[in-house]
């Protein structure tokens, strides 16, 4: 694993969080850990949902990586807490080669540690008004829509659209960027008004 | 990898990134970027649920789209339910939307080697007076066919009518028509 620049991670919030947790008596700071919880728990399942493209799959990981990462600084095993940007970065490589591999050993830390792991709310995922998405693609000139259905229906890249439409890669690309730059202003558009 | 996560990636990098557009080492960097940057991020997220308000639109049947047949073959193999029209070259077919059908496409025959701008222009027989026109559609030009994914949600209100849709090769000469497709709807009338 690739550390995280220690001077980035030193003085962090997570590093807070995380030398509080491993200051403390084990499942004393329950505060840190929700706080961390809160800061980490988005980007692990962000990690998660690019790497395993399932979201229940990436809700496992982030639940896994979380409990390990807070287990071990509990535990007084994470001998460098400042560096837990690190470990968690880490704890998701490993998770993903592990659920390719099809190893079960996840499922098995989330069994030992599920009911020590402090639950804190953690704001997801963007809610969108999906009336209002259909407004604005309908306002996008038509290849700028067409393109945007066929990146977004399957998550396809570039090169898949382009065969699709007939067209290069380069040029998708373009079109892409001008269609989610006018679909952008149109939804926060109708965002401010609403 | 930067000392301080100052090197933001740009909202494209972030979309190729989550497109597996990326090589390794740039999504090697942009994994470590957003464990550390919570608005690049956040700016992400936004950028998914973009993608999921664009993928919900299309399935409810709310935008129009043109598409290739691999496309729909792809969407078919997600479940939907898509009810297709072949239209030989300024053919005519008798149509309509079933309660089910979730999408509803048009394959339209035309010649398309060496069209450079393709558009469509379409006449509804309940307001005649009126053309809406769809500009620089994009095309396959070695496929022989548009795809055309109308809204199915309009069509299924829409009363028993009957549409026209005239595909015009654009060029620095002026327009001229490619060919000339007509559908008759009908309401679904349960069979």
């Amino acid at each position: 694993m690739q550390a995280l620049a220690t001077s980035v991670e030193g003085d962090s919030p997570e590093a807070q969080a995380a030398r509080r947790i491993a200051g403390a008596a084990p499942g004393e700071a329950r505060e840190a850990e929700a706080e961390l919880y809160r800061l980490l728990a988005p980007r692990a399942r962000r990690f998660g949902l690019r790497h395993l493209r399932d979201a229940h799959a990436a809700a496992d990981l982030m639940q896994h990586v979380m409990t390990l990462t807070i287990e071990q600084l509990r535990g007084g095993q994470l001998r460098e807490p400042e560096r837990v940007l690190s470990f968690v970065l880490g704890a998701c490589r490993l998770t993903v080669m592990d659920q390719r591999r099809g190893e079960r050993r996840r499922e098995d830390l989330l069994q030992r540690y599920a009911d020590a792991l402090p639950i804190a709310d953690i704001n997801i995922a963007p809610r969108l008004d999906h009336q209002r998405v259909a407004d604005c693609l309908e306002r996008l000139a038509e290849r700028e829509r067409s393109v945007l259905v066929l990146t977004f229906f399957d998550e396809q890249p570039s090169e898949a659209v382009g065969q699709q439409l007939g067209c290069s890669p380069g040029n998708v690309r373009v079109i892409r960027h001008r269609g989610i730059d006018k679909l952008r202003r149109c939804v926060d558009s109708g965002r401010r008004t609403a | 990898m930067s000392a301080t996560p100052s090197i933001h990636p740009s909202l494209d990098a972030l979309l190729g990134y989550w497109l597996h557009e990326s090589d390794p080492a740039a999504t090697e960097a942009i994994d470590e970027h957003l464990m550390q940057c919570q608005p690049c991020g956040e700016a992400l997220d936004e950028l998914v649920a973009l993608g999921e308000g664009v993928r919900t639109a299309f399935r409810s049947g709310a935008v129009s789209a043109m598409a290739s047949d691999a496309f729909l073959r792809q969407v078919v193999g997600h479940g939907v339910r898509v009810r297709e029209y072949r239209l030989a070259h300024n053919g005519s077919v008798n149509c309509t939307v079933a309660p089910e059908d979730e999408l509803l496409v048009a394959h339209l025959e035309t010649p398309l080697e060496g069209v450079e701008r393709l558009d469509a222009v379409v006449t509804l027989s309940f307001s005649p007076d009126e053309q809406h026109r769809f500009h620089d559609v994009p095309f396959d030009a070695q496929a022989g066919e548009v795809l055309w994914l109308p809204k199915v949600d309009l069509i299924r209100k829409a009363p028993t009518h009957t549409a026209e849709v005239a595909l015009l090769s654009v060029d620095a000469g002026g327009a001229h028509e490619l060919g000339r497709y007509t559908f008759h709807h009908q309401r679904w009338s349960g069979r």
